[in-house]
């Protein structure tokens, strides 16, 4: 099937097998902060932007894509917002293993997208649909406040 | 497999009347459907993302309550200021369904349509009495939530139909749900309620009671409610008249004993809670 979306901001067209999901796609062609937790949309570890908001790639089909928008970390690396939220991420200790960290940037960047100024309950909420089995959410929760306070020095 | 992506309604639905019915499905948000094709399962011939109906969105208030398109996500209903304050129990069963991901994609038709004993939008959907409007090509209809809902994963729809919208009437009194999950996030109900109660002069005037999880369907705690309102006030005959309404089952979150005591505890805390006479 051919599909043509947007992939951090570039056209991408594609022949893929309908029957494809987002995961298996974006891993196919190198996207690995997209990671393979479950596969059926319980960890989190998956999580794109699409329109702003946050999915799970694992539970989007290839072939219901076309004309779509999305997003990756790979496209806002160099985003200063999002070079803040690592800086706090790493200062504040809230990456271990780091398996659920592009997954919970990606869960601030969009809450920060709707809300600049989100308070403890809605940071909360945008990370309930992630796992973490290392670290845990007390750091996260710190370092996404750091960050909406703006006291982080990147 | 082919994927179908139609953009009015009435494409849609010549689809639907027009693909072999065996063969065909709907996806909307695609949060039952995908975990289900991951599993194993092959995927259907005919897979008709519904996803572009404009038709199928958005909240309306209407004359006599409330109109919500099909596609609607639990995440907009969460954030409805209409739902928030004239249907908090429906609002309610939003704030603890799943994680934002799923939220921003599930939907409330899919939720129905999945029929699923443990769906956290039904006891709220059948405590205000909510209707469907079903299209199909041919025709369309309107019916009560519990006559669509027949079975665990099982409905009356019919060969062609969809699920426009849901129509929720104008409700009066105060009515709240909650949700017995494991955690906080991400769990999937053990057992849910949802309550309405009027009250004047400090006695309740009207109650009634829904319960999920607890049965193939949900259901009406009816015998506990007409017993309350006609001055019962013995715990342990309420607990009795809940266990009548109710088959829980065992399966992999609690077992069916656990499931009765303890919606039976949270009833009965509940009405305690809203100054019912209570004797143990
Ligand atoms: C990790 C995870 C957590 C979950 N947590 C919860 C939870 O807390 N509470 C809960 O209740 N559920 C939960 N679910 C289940 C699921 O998210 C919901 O049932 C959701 O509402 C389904 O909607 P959908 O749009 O994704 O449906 P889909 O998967 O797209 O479809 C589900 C079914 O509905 C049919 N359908 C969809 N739309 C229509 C329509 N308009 N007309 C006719 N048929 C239609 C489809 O054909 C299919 O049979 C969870 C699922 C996952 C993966
Ligand atoms: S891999 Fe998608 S949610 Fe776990
Ligand atoms: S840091 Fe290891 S899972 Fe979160």
């Amino acid at each position: 099937m051919h599909i043509k979306f947007y992939l951090n901001g570039k056209v991408v067209e594609a022949d893929v097998p309908a029957g494809m999901n987002l995961l298996e796609y974006l891993r196919s062609v190198s996207v690995f902060s997209v990671k393979r937790g479950c596969d059926h949309g319980e960890c989190g570890s998956c999580t794109v932007l699409m329109d702003d908001k946050t999915r799970n790639a694992c539970l989007i089909l290839m072939g219901t894509l076309d004309g779509e928008r999305i997003e990756t970390l790979e496209g806002l690396n160099a985003d200063r917002r999002m070079e803040l939220m690592q800086a706090a991420f790493l200062d504040e200790g809230a990456i271990q293993c780091g398996y659920c960290t592009p997954a919970m940037l990606l869960a601030l960047e969009s809450l920060l997208r709707a809300n600049s100024k989100p308070d403890d309950a809605a940071i909360k909420a945008a990370f309930s649909g992630i796992y973490c089995r290392c670290t845990g959410y007390v750091k996260p929760m710190v370092a996404a406040k750091k960050v909406v306070m703006g006291e982080v020095d990147g | 497999m082919k994927i179908y992506q139609p953009y009015g309604l009435g494409d849609c639905l010549d689809l639907l009347s027009e693909l072999p019915q065996a063969e065909t499905v709907i996806l909307a948000g695609g949060t039952d459907l995908m975990p289900r094709y991951e599993q194993g399962k092959v995927l259907p011939e005919h897979l008709i993302n519904i996803k572009h109906l404009a038709d199928l969105q958005g909240i309306t208030e209407t004359e006599n309550g409330a109109e919500i398109g099909g596609l609607t996500t639990i995440e907009t209903l969460r954030r409805s200021g209409l739902i928030h304050r004239d249907y908090p129990a429906l609002w309610q069963s939003t704030e603890q369904f799943a994680g934002v991901q799923i939220r921003n994609r599930a939907t409330l038709a899919g939720n129905i349509a999945n029929a699923s004993p443990a769906g956290d939008t039904l006891s709220p959907l059948y405590l205000y009495h909510a209707k469907l409007k079903l299209m199909s090509r041919h025709a369309t209809r309107t019916i009560r939530l519990e006559d669509f809902i027949a079975g665990p994963g099982e409905t009356t729809q019919e060969r062609g139909e969809l699920i426009h919208s849901i129509i929720l009437p104008r409700v009066t009194g105060s009515s709240c749900f909650y949700k017995l999950g494991l955690r906080e996030a991400m769990a999937i109900s053990v057992v849910n309620y949802a309550l309405r109660y009027s009250q004047s002069a400090g006695e309740l005037t009207d109650l009634e009671i829904t319960a999920g999880a607890v049965a193939p369907t949900i259901v009406f705690l009816d015998a506990l409610t007409t017993a309350v309102l006609s001055g019962e006030t013995n715990s342990t005959v309420w607990r009795a008249l809940i266990g009548q309404d109710i088959a829980p089952i065992d399966d992999i979150r609690a077992s069916a004993d656990y499931r009765r005591k303890v919606l039976g505890r949270l009833i009965t805390h509940h009405l305690q809670n809203l100054g019912v006479v209570c004797h143990e």
